[in-house]
């Protein structure tokens, strides 16, 4: 029973671990690009639920949004500000760009809030269901629910749609893509604003039930780095399986050998599988 | 040009007697140290285009075991550095044969992977310390534990080592070594198909660059009398080297030396001017320089100087038909 | 490289101007917390509380009647000279606070130091400050070994991890031995320094007061601690002692309601459960949780209070325990640095060394300040605190308490 509980738990924290990595995994795969400030998107989306949720005083749905169009309009500022120049030019100034931009992310954050921890005033979302058993708290069930639904979208948002498929069009073949007339530069920074947006809406939904603080953004990007890898760079599916694969073992881990070593046998298995599948569990090599 | 390297050096030798406070004399050290990390990082990193994110690990071994032999066994930490340098050494080879099938990004994932798996090994292993780190001899009448009073001998020491190190570092660059590896930073699959051996050099580069890495550590580990996780085995570590290399110029000789002198002493200042504050601003500075340099000049600075002197040496084109 | 040059005599002519800027009777004396890095709230709290101190020394504050210092303006035995406190931001990183610490005794020319939160800086700091003879003060650091190194130039007022673990060992025995139920104890700590030596060390107080232990060691900053509280439901534990910063604490407390389980007591060691934003966040599902501190509000029109009210007003929260501290610190500092009539750092060494101020001198609740030879404060003490509505309230040793202990703790149940 206890068992159960565990699993349930790691399931729906697995869940928003697969939203906030879809966007790298989109970045990564589409523009082979490493982007080391993905935390600080999700930093900054708890940030926004929060102002939003002081200011205004509106509910997840509300602030959720908030943090999702915020985002999208810094992704894509970040872009044309910074990586469409970067991305021509050698491995290490992209590497050193987004380094650069996490710290300058996470400080200018600091400087405005304070380092201080913060939780968002209790919402809408509280108590606990008890379904057979097992107690499943609300704000993370429908954070799960939600993190899960919405990284399905973005796959159909993909796969589905004409702008999705030009946006895979320049994911599998820029020059190919530019003869049939599509704007590369237009679906690049179409996906960093995608992979901002989704990272800031699991940063909001995360936000109902952890505290956070400006400096929390380095431990989602670490998260994020093994789901992608585990699942494969520029799969989106990829990321959801990986997630809940990801949220599960450190869940169980933490159960059954002790919380430290969850992260040793996460870390451990992102190391055999660069080694031994580098292209992860849906990627294509 | 002679003339001017023999200037530098004699100004190296100076510093310390010139500028005689304890707190500039601290610095110049601090800037050494970071120059001989950062040259290190540049063998794998600089010349043979492999961007290692996870150098904290040789780092942190050459810090670790100096000060375990001394706090466990209360040998002369003297003693670890050799045994750190072999311990470096074993890790590259296990480290780098695996990882060195991967491409780019992925061997950057793949080395900051394994640091960080270090890294929080060593913070749960009650043996090295755990998260309360380990310690050093805190003074010491014996001159091999290495506790000087005066920051003037680990300014000399550092020095030493640093010229090792590029002496070691030019003579690479001259050698074959230095030719295949250029040849596999500009194309690998090119470099392959010409004959060069390209797994083994490249691995030869780590080693050389984990044994002076080790060696940078075990320097920082007599400095300061202390270690633990975060100092040893962190992110930052490996990312201060990048930085350090970055913005001087990697692939270059004195690259990393030009990055860590100007970026030292800037971190400094900006602390002890900023920091105070507490508002966090020495670290946007940071952050702001590390993008600026990414975005407008990652050739670093060594680049920028090239290209600023170049056009003197270059006449415009003759007219191309006959008048 | 003229860059280099350049720099340098750019920093070099800063500094002397600031230093010509000097107002000519002050003491200086150089502060060290961590302003950056993730114990940055904790070193802008303890700044806070400093710079209310210094206001207090400095300026007359006649109403805070029997605080040395307070009602008189600056240092009378130095002609009434002000006390200039140089703050420093050492990020975390004991590089970074050898550095400083060294810029603060050769450059500024401290009379002494104070600091610094982080143990692994303490050492390091405190180091330097030995090789070059001057006083280092230390607030809060609480690992051992910071004064088991014959060094004398370190004096620590605070007491020491192994100071509350057996302050928990007795109070629980006391409990046992009152009737109540208590066999076995759960300790969980996070797995970074301070969570490691306090963890260990209340571990250790637990076994030998004959209680039965298990120790669960956790990553801080985790994102999700269900399976240890999944955990603590099945082994079922009767007290559980928490040692975590506040992002963990908070987390802990709320997963526990979330899975319901309610040991018989909590007990915080201090860092979570102290923070500013524990009691908003969690405040009302841990009623009757206990904490520790040295530090309590006290009596209105008490000295106490009116001290956590200038904080208030000043930073828009109450005193924390561990910003206490610090204040206390360095009105032990000033303490001596008045009675050693000068800025000599021998003459203060000896000040320190003969400090002997009695509880009604202080704020916090020691039990008093005397140094033994190893720098260590004897009579340092904490006391339990327990949350009682919306503040915690004094409980323990009965001699100190200003309320009586609620057992079992209520929790979120009414």
């Amino acid at each position: 029973m206890i068992l159960l509980q565990v699993i349930v738990g790691g399931l729906l924290l697995g869940a928003v671990y697969a939203l906030l990595s879809s966007g790298l995994t989109l970045i990564w795969g589409m523009m082979n690009f490493i982007n080391f400030a993905h935390g600080e998107f999700v930093m900054i989306g708890m940030y926004v639920a929060f102002v939003i949720v002081v200011a205004l005083g509106v509910g997840p749905s509300i602030f959720g949004l908030a943090a999702a169009i915020g985002l999208f309009i810094l992704g894509v500022a970040i872009y044309f500000a910074l990586i469409r120049a970067v991305m021509r030019g050698p491995i290490l100034a992209q590497i050193l760009s987004t380094f650069g931009l996490a710290l300058l992310l996470r400080y200018t954050a600091f400087w405005i809030f304070s380092p201080n921890f913060v939780t968002l005033p209790q919402s809408s979302l509280t108590g606990t269901i008890n379904l057979g058993g097992i107690l499943l708290n609300v704000a993370q069930l429908v954070a799960g629910v939600v993190a899960a639904a919405l990284t399905l979208a973005l796959h159909l948002l993909l796969t589905r749609t004409a702008v999705g498929s030009q946006l895979l069009a320049v994911a599998a073949d820029r020059q190919a893509a530019m003869l049939m007339g599509i704007r590369p530069d237009r679906m690049q920074a179409l996906a960093w604003g995608l992979s901002a947006a989704s990272a800031g809406i699991a940063g909001a939904l995360m936000a109902i039930s952890y505290p956070f603080s400006p400096a929390v953004g380095e431990t989602f990007a670490l998260t994020a780095f093994v789901v992608v890898t585990l699942g494969g760079f520029g799969s989106v599916p990829g990321a959801l399986l990986a997630g809940l694969l990801v949220g599960l073992i450190q869940a169980l881990s933490a159960y059954y050998f002790g919380p430290v070593y969850k992260d040793v046998i996460v870390y451990g298995l992102f190391v055999a599988l660069l080694w031994l599948r580098p292209q992860g569990l849906l990627g294509t090599a | 040009m002679r003339w001017g390297l023999l200037a530098l050096t004699l100004a190296f030798l100076a510093y310390p007697l010139i500028l005689t406070n304890p707190f500039y004399q601290d610095a110049g050290a601090l800037v050494l140290l970071a120059a001989i990390s950062a040259s290190a990082w540049n063998i794998v990193g600089g010349y043979a285009g492999q961007i290692s994110v996870g150098h904290a690990m040789f780092y942190g071994a050459g810090a670790y075991l100096p000060l375990l032999l001394y706090q466990h066994w209360h040998l002369p930490p003297l003693l670890g550095v050799p045994l750190a340098i072999a311990v470096s050494l074993g890790l590259a080879l296990v480290v780098g044969f695996p990882t060195f099938r991967l491409q780019g990004h992925y061997f950057s994932m793949a080395t900051l992977a394994v640091a960080e798996l270090i890294r929080i090994v060593v913070s749960n292993w009650e043996l090295l310390g755990a998260a309360i780190g380990l310690q050093g001899p805190a003074v010491s009448p014996n001159w091999w534990d290495l506790t000087f009073r005066s920051a003037v001998p680990y300014y000399y020491i550092f020095l030493a080592v640093l010229a090792l190190l590029l002496a070691v570092t030019w003579y690479m660059e001259q050698s074959r070594l230095g030719y295949c590896l250029r040849a596999i930073r500009a194309g690998e699959r090119a470099a392959k198909s010409l004959g060069v051996p390209v797994r083994r050099y490249k691995l030869y580069a780590l080693m050389l660059s984990a044994a002076f890495t080790s060696l940078a550590g075990s320097l920082y580990a007599f400095k300061t009398g202390f270690v633990d996780p975060d100092s040893g085995l962190g992110i930052l570590v490996s990312v201060q080297m990048i930085i350090v290399a970055a913005l001087g110029g990697t692939g270059t000789l004195v690259g990393p030396l030009l990055g860590a002198v100007i970026l030292v002493p800037l971190q400094t200042a900006t602390n002890t001017w900023f920091g105070g504050g507490g508002a966090g601003l020495t670290f946007i500075v940071y952050g702001g320089i590390i993008v600026l340099i990414a975005r407008f000049e990652p050739g670093g600075l060594m680049e920028l100087w090239h290209r600023l002197t170049a056009p003197r040496t270059r006449r415009s084109p003759a007219p191309r038909h006959a008048a | 490289m003229k860059s280099f040059a350049r720099m340098v005599v750019a920093t070099v002519a800063v500094l002397l101007v600031a230093a010509a800027a000097q107002a000519a009777d002050t003491v200086k004396v150089g502060a060290l917390y961590p302003l950056t890095g993730n114990s940055a709230p904790a070193g802008q709290a303890a700044k806070a509380a400093i710079e209310l101190a210094i206001d207090i020394v400095n300026n007359a504050h006649p109403e805070l009647k029997g605080l040395p210092l307070a009602e008189t303006a600056g240092l009378p035995n130095l002609g009434g000279a002000k006390i200039e406190v140089v703050q420093v931001d050492h990020q975390g990183d004991p590089s970074v606070g050898q550095q400083q610490t060294l810029r603060l005794i050769t450059q500024e020319k401290v009379a002494a130091l104070l600091g610094v939160y982080h143990s692994s800086v303490a050492l390091t700091a405190t180091a330097v400050a030995e090789r070059y003879g001057v006083p280092f003060v230390v607030s809060d650091s609480v690992a051992a070994n910071i004064t088991q190194r014959g060094f004398k130039w370190t004096f620590r007022v605070t007491p020491i991890a192994t100071d509350f673990a057996k302050a928990y060992s007795d109070f629980l025995t006391d409990m046992k031995k009152a009737g109540k139920k208590i066999d076995s104890v759960a300790v969980l700590n996070e797995n970074t320094d301070y969570g490691t030596s306090v963890g260990n060390s209340i571990a250790e107080a637990m076994k030998t007061g004959g209680f039965k232990v298990q120790q669960i060691v956790y990553s801080a900053k985790s994102t999700d601690v269900s399976p240890q509280v999944l955990q603590l439901k099945e082994q079922k534990p009767d007290v559980a002692v928490f040692v975590g910063y506040t992002a963990d604490e908070i987390l802990y407390m709320k997963t526990l309601k979330n899975l319901d389980f309610l040991p018989t007591m909590i007990i915080g060691d201090d860092a979570g459960f102290s923070d500013p934003s524990f009691l908003p966040a969690v405040g009302d599902i841990v009623q009757g949780t206990l904490n520790r501190s040295a530090w309590a509000v006290g009596a209105p029109g008490s000295v106490t209070e009116k001290i956590n009210e200038m904080y208030k007003a000043k930073t828009g929260r109450d005193l924390d325990d561990t910003s206490g501290r610090w204040m206390q610190a360095f009105f032990v500092l000033a303490d001596a640095l008045n009675r050693a009539g000068s800025t000599d750092p021998e003459k203060i060494q000896k000040a320190l060394k003969e400090t002997d101020l009695k509880p009604t001198q202080l704020m916090m609740g020691y039990r008093g300040v005397k140094f033994d030879d190893t720098g260590q404060n004897t009579l340092a003490s904490t006391y339990l605190i327990q949350l009682q509505g919306k503040d915690y309230k004094s409980v323990w040793p009965e001699d100190r308490a200003t309320a009586k202990l609620e057992w079992p703790m209520k929790g979120w149940k009414q």
